[in-house]
């Protein structure tokens, strides 16, 4: 059975991408919302195995969004995407219990190496 | 900014990011070449801050970023704002590459601003060209990304 996606991002093009690096493996996206306040909103709903959580987005900060998420759902697995990150917060993510963490453009390898670490 | 990384080491980041992005992103081959782009222009534009102070410029004919856009999104056409919201984020991803690339070497964290978009091509106030790459898709689809940095006059003063 497919493990389903919740895919927190407010870019269009990694939307896609992420689909198309997906296509043709054992995930689907089941969901697939433009912010913090919307995944925290609809997760309950959703109930993804895993959540790709963009950093910077309009509005709330990925990282406060994935800190609220875990908060409410501890067992949630979320994994944190950036264009651009350094110690600081990758320190942040692992601190509020991000599963890991992947960069942009996705690669692949990278990103079901991430899948399958936080999933298992 | 430039104390921190020479000319000639943030060209060569600035081409191989330029390539890998691209490619990975739009499936298209940009190398570089003396054709500028041509009239029907977009620019986008991200300015460094936190230890470099300078702006990253993508000037590139409309119709490249069209392809790439149709190319990223798999459509046969695109409307101005999604051509405006590809634009933008190839470019953060871009810039993200080039910043991730001269952490590496100058061990000095760099953030960039949300990148601004514009019809035609844009100067920015209060800045001097430091040097600018010139792409083609060997297509007749051209592309500049100019790097900025602060004027200074005279007297020194920027």
């Amino acid at each position: 059975m497919s493990k389903r996606i919740m895919v927190v991002d407010d870019s269009r093009l990694a939307r896609v991408q992420l689909g198309d690096v997906l296509e043709g493996t054992d995930y689907e996206i089941a969901s697939y919302v433009r912010s913090g306040e919307d995944a925290i909103e609809q997760y309950d709903a959703v109930k993804p195995d895993l959540v790709t959580m963009d950093i910077i987005m309009q509005g709330m900060d990925g990282l406060d969004a994935a800190e609220i998420i875990l908060k409410q759902h501890p067992e949630a697995r979320i994994i944190m995407v950036s264009s651009l990150a350094y110690e600081d917060t990758f320190e942040r993510a692992k601190a509020i219990g991000a599963k890991g963490f992947v960069d942009k453009p996705f690669h692949r390898e990278q990103l079901l190496k991430a899948f399958e670490e936080a999933l298992g | 900014m430039n104390t921190a990384l020479a000319k000639e080491e943030l060209e060569r980041i600035l081409d191989q990011a330029v390539q890998d992005v691209t490619e990975q992103t739009a499936g298209v081959c940009l190398r570089q070449d003396n054709q500028s782009p041509g009239e029907d222009l977009c620019t986008v534009r991200i300015t460094f801050d936190k230890g470099f102070h300078t702006s990253l410029t993508l000037c590139a004919d409309t119709g490249l970023l069209s392809r790439m856009a149709c190319n990223s999104f798999h459509e046969e056409s695109i409307s101005p704002e999604d051509l405006e919201e590809f634009s933008k984020e190839y470019f953060n991803v871009l810039c993200g590459r080039i910043a991730r690339a001269m952490f590496q070497v100058t061990n000095v964290p760099a953030h960039f601003s949300p990148p601004v978009f514009y019809h035609g091509r844009y100067e920015p106030e209060g800045s001097e060209v430091q040097f600018m790459l010139t792409y083609s898709d060997g297509d007749c689809g051209g592309a500049q990304f100019i790097h900025h940095v602060p004027r200074v006059d005279e007297d020194g003063t920027v």
